[in-house]
């Protein structure tokens, strides 16, 4: 079979043009140069990676090469990379696309992040990569850049959609793809419209929740590599929870994904240290805490709000300012308040204003003075942050506030500050926000989130690619509150605190029974009893439990496999 | 390239384009620019448009290379140069743009003897095998404009020939017979009839993907009906990401008059 052959024809009309006008010629040198660089950037061969040559800043770890190598030599330039969290997806589809830029095969391309990745992916594109990556502000860019990193709720909406169908891209990243799971969804629409020549979706959590879902994902990367819609749906049903059900589907969907495991990288992970501090409150703050409580008892109030109870009990554990805060907020949001309402928060207010000091803020203050090194203090209250700001200050260590709402570029500027200036920096909340803090390996988790994927964000932070220490995390949990409850009862008998990250996104997305929020609120807010509320618990830990065993043996197989 | 040879080839461009290398370090180099060269390297039209509008006194830049960082002495500030960045690249392009076509005498030492130069056509390829992966090859071929001899390596050979841009005394070119029109036609066969001896399998394996591809996604579509508009784009997609093709594009070249011993 024959291969069409296409001859560049302008450089010789240009040449005989030359002639005819007797110049202007190049010269020497600057041919011969020419030549000497072209012989440089020739590729003689169909496999391999060229990119690592152009990168001298980066060290990429093996297994990154590996996927890259993967991608493009034996999935053609389509996967879904699903890491666990932490080993570098980004730095893989950064490997990836420069590896087709060199080669000439992609220059146009379009990168759809979550809107609070934007600025991210085009710095680490520039910086890393050398990809002049542009961040999408105006709708010429669409046209006018090669490189254009952007949300998709922006991309979907006009005048941006129509532009975007206009252009020919020879590869779309898409990172978080797990959100485009559901193929009734505008954005689901919107990708599957795009041409995909290359396409690479990356996912953090990995997809083997439902699989219908799995099925909206790789269809959207490779329409038909799982049969048609109803073909899929007559051999595999519906509502099937797992894809490890079927093997023949595991090997299917396994050919178009690549999922690097912490455990398979040989990289060493330093270990965690967990402590829990358990603290007695002054008599002042148990006042406050047990006011709150009696809240329960108080007719209207339960039925009102469980909720409202339960976070005015978890932030009397954090800071008075917090719950102050929470209080004045009730007082300000209640329409037609009555006087009895009144009454009950004016009375929550002088017993705040009793409390005189922070039991939690002073222990916190002796641990930091002891570790002498750099300390992330999370907390969930941005009103304890302040206060905690604000005490640090006093005792004179230098401290900077984090929030996730702050824009990219003044968290950079935190960060740094907390790298080269303060001891302390104090986060409320840890996101999915990329920022890597793994010059600091002790954490203060100074109040606890209820949700354990907030906490592993947590933990995240430090606990990553880079870390040279072991991590120490100190846990604080007031004796005898629903803090203590929630430590003691869940994270320690789970042992969150000593999982790496990623197993434990696994083991949620196994049990797939909800909330894990949600079904703390209704153990605390619903129990009569404390008996009853132990044996609630105890059901949500072994259900956790079961799910930890699954995956276990899941991995077991899959070593098996390999 | 190794960062002593990406060194020396900045010193070499910049020579070439008659720039003048005020500092050569350890590590690094700071030249003086130009205008022309600040013109083709530092994008800043608006200047000097400026300038020539109203007449003010040029002042094109000084550049500072870091070459190698782990050398350069602490104070030297500049732009970090490697294989990887984008700067270099700029010069790779500037380097091609300024060098595409060429018109060189060989410079014999025959004195008082008239000396005949032979014209030759030398095109410079590379050769480019497209399917979802890619691969070059680089071609030096050198055609005889009398004889019509045709030689490979031909950018190679010249290395040996001391080579000059005006014609040297007690020399005279001998005039074409064939043309540089279909001198090129012939290296374009020449280099087709090559190709296509050349194994291919490449390609089928890729038709092959392309095939298997095409398959599940008419399977995929098979349930509807009607027209569907992304059958039609994944369709194209697929033949942009498979269809095998090979692409034929100029490095440089131009007409060299040599002596008959030269080649």
């Amino acid at each position: 079979m024959t291969v069409t052959i296409e001859f560049d024809s302008s450089w010789q009309d240009e040449f005989i043009h030359r002639i005819e006008n007797d110049g202007p010629w190049g010269s020497w040198e600057l041919f011969k140069l020419a030549v000497g660089v072209e012989k440089h950037l020739v590729i003689p061969e169909f496999e391999g990676l060229q990119a690592p040559k152009h990168l001298p800043n980066l060290t990429p770890l093996p297994h990154q090469l590996e996927t890259a190598k993967q991608v493009i030599e034996n999935m053609n330039g389509k996967a879904i990379l699903a890491d666990e969290v932490g080993l570098g997806k980004t730095i893989e589809a950064g490997l990836i696309l420069k590896e087709y830029m060199i080669r000439g095969l992609v220059k146009k391309v379009l990168i759809l992040v979550p809107a609070s990745l934007v600025t991210q992916w085009s710095f680490e594109l520039n910086s890393k990569f050398f990809i002049p990556a542009v961040s999408q502000r105006k709708s010429y860019v669409w046209e006018q850049c090669d490189v254009v990193v952007s949300s998709i709720d922006t991309a979907k909406r006009e005048p941006h959609r129509e532009i975007i169908n206009k252009q020919d891209y020879d590869l779309i990243i898409i990172d978080e793809a797990h959100k485009l799971k559901n193929n009734k969804t505008k954005n689901y629409e919107f990708v599957q419209n795009l041409k995909k020549k290359f396409c690479l979706l990356l996912t953090a959590t990995p997809i083997q929740n439902r699989i219908e879902e799995i099925f909206n994902l790789v269809s959207l990367l490779k329409p038909g590599h799982l049969g048609s819609e109803t073909a899929f749906f007559d051999k595999y049903k519906r509502d099937a929870r797992s894809l490890n059900d079927n093997e023949h589907l595991k090997e299917l969907v396994n050919k178009v994904m690549i999922r690097n495991r912490r455990a398979d990288t040989g990289i060493e992970w330093t270990k965690r240290h967990v402590e829990t501090i358990t603290i007695e409150f002054t008599p002042q703050e148990k006042e406050l805490y047990e006011a709150i409580t009696d809240l329960k008892s108080e007719g209207d109030w339960v039925q009102a709000s469980s909720f409202s109870v339960m976070t005015l009990q978890r932030e009397a554990c954090s800071s008075r300012e917090s719950v102050f805060y929470t209080l004045k907020n009730m007082l300000q949001k209640k329409e037609n308040p009555t006087k009895a309402f009144e009454d009950q928060i004016q009375y929550l207010i002088t017993k705040v204003e009793a409390v005189q000091t922070n039991s939690k803020a002073e222990k916190a203050l002796e641990l930091i003075k002891k570790i002498d090194d750099k300390v992330i203090i999370f907390t969930e209250y941005r009103a304890t942050q302040m206060y905690l700001q604000w005490y640090l200050k006093q005792h004179g260590i230098s401290s900077v506030p984090f929030r996730g709402g702050f824009k990219r570029g003044k968290k950079d500027w935190m960060r740094e500050l907390f790298q080269n200036r303060a001891q302390v920096l104090i986060a409320t909340e840890a996101g999915g926000e990329g920022i890597n803090l793994q010059f600091c390996n002790h954490i203060i988790n100074f109040d606890l989130p209820w949700n354990p994927m907030r906490l592993e964000q947590r933990i995240g932070r430090i606990h990553r690619l880079g870390q040279e220490k072991d991590v120490m995390i100190y846990n604080f949990a007031i004796k005898n509150t629903v803090e203590d409850h929630i430590l003691k009862l869940l994270y320690e008998k789970i042992e969150l605190f000593e999982k790496v990250i990623g197993d434990l996104d696994d083991i949620l997305t196994k049990l797939d029974f909800g909330n894990i929020e949600d079904h703390l609120i209704d153990i605390f807010g619903q129990s009569c009893s404390e008996g009853e509320m132990r044996i609630k618990m105890e059901n949500l830990t072994s259900m956790i439990d079961l799910a930890k065993d699954m995956q276990k043996e899941d991995s077991h197989a899959a070593a098996g496999n390999s | 390239m190794q960062q002593l040879e990406i060194h020396n080839f900045l010193i070499r461009y910049f020579q070439a384009n008659e720039c003048e290398i005020t500092e050569n370090g350890p590590g690094y180099l700071t030249v003086q620019l130009t205008i022309e060269m600040d013109k083709e390297l530092m994008n800043r039209p608006f200047y000097w448009h400026y300038l020539e509008k109203t007449g003010g006194i040029p002042n094109p830049m000084k550049l500072t290379f870091i070459t190698n960082p782990q050398m350069v002495p602490e104070h030297i500030k500049g732009e970090t140069i490697h294989f990887g960045s984008p700067r270099l690249h700029q010069i790779f392009e500037s380097t091609k743009k300024l060098s595409s076509y060429i018109r060189l005498y060989e410079n014999h030492n025959n004195v008082n003897l008239q000396t005949p130069l032979m014209p030759w056509l030398c095109m410079n390829v590379k050769v480019s095998y497209q399917c979802d992966r890619k691969r070059d090859i680089y071609k030096s071929i050198g055609l005889q404009l009398i004889n019509g001899q045709m030689v490979e390596d031909f950018h190679d050979r010249l290395q040996e020939v001391h080579l000059t841009p005006k014609i040297p005394d007690y020399s005279f070119t001998l005039s074409p017979l064939v043309k540089p029109k279909s001198g090129m036609a012939r290296i374009e066969n020449y280099l087709r009839a090559m190709i296509e001896q050349d194994d291919h399998s490449w390609a089928d394996e890729a038709r092959k993907r392309w095939e298997q591809d095409l398959r599940l996604l008419e399977h995929f579509y098979e349930d509807v009906e009607e027209e569907n508009e992304n059958y039609e784009t994944e369709k194209k997609a697929l033949q942009e990401q498979y269809e095998p093709k090979i692409n034929i594009s100029f490095i440089n070249g131009g007409l060299f008059y040599l002596t008959d011993k030269a080649v």
